[in-house]
């Protein structure tokens, strides 16, 4: 639960600040989508942007907290014949 | 967080599975009143008569507060910005952070305690929860029973209210990025569109997460506010201080006792501050990060002073040094104006300002001149060159102009398509525009050239652009 909390919050709040800035600077009418115009209103463009940008911040969270574990933990992990005695931290 | 997990032991790793998170017990804070108390309450419904009335506020036909996402237009009153005044956005983000280091500097975490739409919207379900389930006692005994006809026609009210009122706050919020009116008969009649139905579901579920369960968790957890505040505090910062020194040791006693000849402090101890507590700590340990300000504690304290017959403000707002060198209320109110607090709000009026007369002498016309991408340059008869360009002409305004188009720059330059334009309120309209100029009237390749577009009612509405005047 908390993981998934430190996964999902901080790309929540990102991705908010990405939306803005991105959709204050483009035009989602000026859009393409693999080479043509992109013909969705501007609020389905606004919300899968959100969506988008959520998912790619959360993706980055996840990156991290999977690289943040220490030696140890990893070591550990490596020795067990089977990986389901590892630390969860 | 991983510094805190013990050294694993390789040789028995079967033995180190657990859980290295304390378990959230669930937080039952009982109701408290006075003169915080009051505020809080009084800064809630200041907050949410704002936030749930000002979107059904009309004017001049249009609702007053609207940020239309759809049409790219924010609607304040009688201001209407577009993308390109993100400018303002930014004084605005700008001067909330200075509000915030200079609030905090002074008086701890004020907005926490009062204006935070977590603690507001947690205020707020906490009085629905007490007016169902009663105060903290029997909520806890509520919560001890085994499910039973009553605990479960209690809970589901509980529940039902929370999402009237989360529905109700998401309906709202939604409200403001898409006309209400509209979306209200929208609502009336079944035929909301699927992403504001997914936005007012999506901004409710959050309401009622955040407010109903996950409550102190986001203070203590999620909130980035909380971690760093103590880089804006000082030693002259009002924050909710427990005297220790007048309240220890603690200890229960009798109203008539003379606890001071028994070697009593004056905190008897009844472990009331604990309870009204929404985050669950103990302000007598000292400033904790998961402290929000609140000041529950601080009334539930002054009125068992009062009940004990002791001076009230064993819990109060003071300051470090304060407590360190005794000082009165004179001393701590003196301490306000300190050069911190002085340099916070001196940046504070100068950007409100500069941003108030920015906004009052804004012009309500704006131009952008792009090249037509096709051709450079074109060669006419009688030795003409001819450029083509796109005016981008934006009606800032709430009012109809029509507007003249001129150009300058070259001897004997002139517009051969329409000089004429008019553009209804609040509107962009792209104009084409040809230009033609002598061939040798400039040197070759680029020549800075000035459009310049005049409101035909109004002389003083007048934008002057640069372009590039191309020639062969």
């Amino acid at each position: 639960m908390k993981r998934l909390v430190w996964v999902l919050w901080p790309s929540f709040v990102v991705a908010g600040v990405a939306e803005v800035l991105f959709f204050t600077l483009i035009d989602p009418q000026e859009l393409y989508l693999f080479g043509a115009p992109a013909n969705f209103s501007r609020m389905a463009v606004y919300s899968f942007g959100f969506f988008g940008f959520w998912a790619i911040c959360a993706a980055s969270s996840l990156f991290t907290c999977f690289i943040q574990r220490s030696p140890d933990e990893v070591n550990v992990c490596m020795a067990a014949a089977t990986c389901k005695d590892r630390v969860r931290p | 967080m991983n510094d805190a997990a013990p050294p694993p032991q390789p040789q028995a790793p079967e033995a180190i599975e657990q859980s290295l998170y304390e378990v959230r017990h669930k937080i039952h804070p009982r109701a408290v009143s006075g003169w915080f108390a009051t505020w809080r309450w009084s800064l809630v419904w200041f907050t949410q008569l704002i936030f749930y009335g000002l979107c059904w506020v009309p004017w001049h036909g249009r609702q007053a507060v609207l940020f239309d996402l759809a049409e790219r237009k924010f609607y304040i009153f009688g201001l209407v910005f577009w993308p390109q005044d993100v400018f303002y956005l930014a004084i605005l983000l700008i001067v909330a952070a200075y509000s915030l280091f200079l609030f905090t500097a002074i008086g701890g975490r004020l907005f926490c305690g009062y204006a935070c739409p977590q603690t507001v919207y947690t205020e707020i379900f906490l009085w629905i929860e007490k007016k169902i389930e009663g105060d903290r006692h029997a909520r806890i005994k509520l919560d001890g029973e085994p499910l039973s006809a009553r605990k479960f026609s209690r809970k589901a009210a509980k529940h039902g209210a929370w999402i009237a009122v989360a529905l109700w706050t998401g309906f709202t919020f939604v409200g403001y990025f898409t006309p209400i009116r509209t979306l209200a008969s929208e609502v009336t009649n079944l035929s909301l569109g699927p992403w504001e139905t997914f936005w007012v579901f999506f901004y409710g579920f959050a309401t009622y997460g955040n407010a109903g369960w996950m409550r102190e968790q986001v203070c203590k957890y999620m909130c980035p506010y909380a971690r760093f505040q103590s880089v804006m505090f000082d030693p002259d910062t009002l924050i909710v201080t427990y005297d220790a020194e007048r309240g220890e040791p603690r200890g229960s006693r009798s109203k008539h006792d003379d606890h001071r000849s028994s070697g009593k402090g004056d905190c008897v101890d009844c472990g009331i501050c604990v309870q009204v507590c929404p985050t669950g700590i103990d302000i007598r340990k000292g400033l904790q990060y998961e402290c929000i300000g609140c000041s529950a504690c601080i009334d539930a304290c002054d009125q068992v002073m009062d009940k004990m017959n002791y001076p009230r403000g064993l819990i109060r707002y003071s300051t470090e040094n304060a407590m360190l060198k005794k000082w009165g209320r004179k001393e701590i109110i003196g301490h306000i104006l300190r050069p911190r607090i002085m340099i916070y709000g001196a940046i504070l009026v100068f950007i409100v300002g500069a941003a108030a007369v920015g906004l009052a002498s804004r012009m309500p016309l704006k131009v952008d001149v792009i090249r037509d991408r096709g051709t450079l340059a074109r060669e006419e008869d009688h030795d003409m060159i001819e450029n083509s360009f796109r005016l981008q002409i934006m009606n800032v305004s709430e009012t109809p102009r029509r507007y003249t188009i001129s150009v300058s720059g070259l001897a004997g330059i002139e517009i051969e398509s329409d000089r004429v334009v008019d553009i209804p309120a609040a509107t962009t309209r792209s104009v084409v525009v040809e230009v033609h100029a002598p061939a040798g009237s400039g040197k070759q390749e680029f020549n800075r050239i000035y459009f310049e577009v005049k409101a035909v009612a109004d002389e003083k509405i007048a934008v002057r652009e640069p372009a590039s005047f191309i020639m062969p």
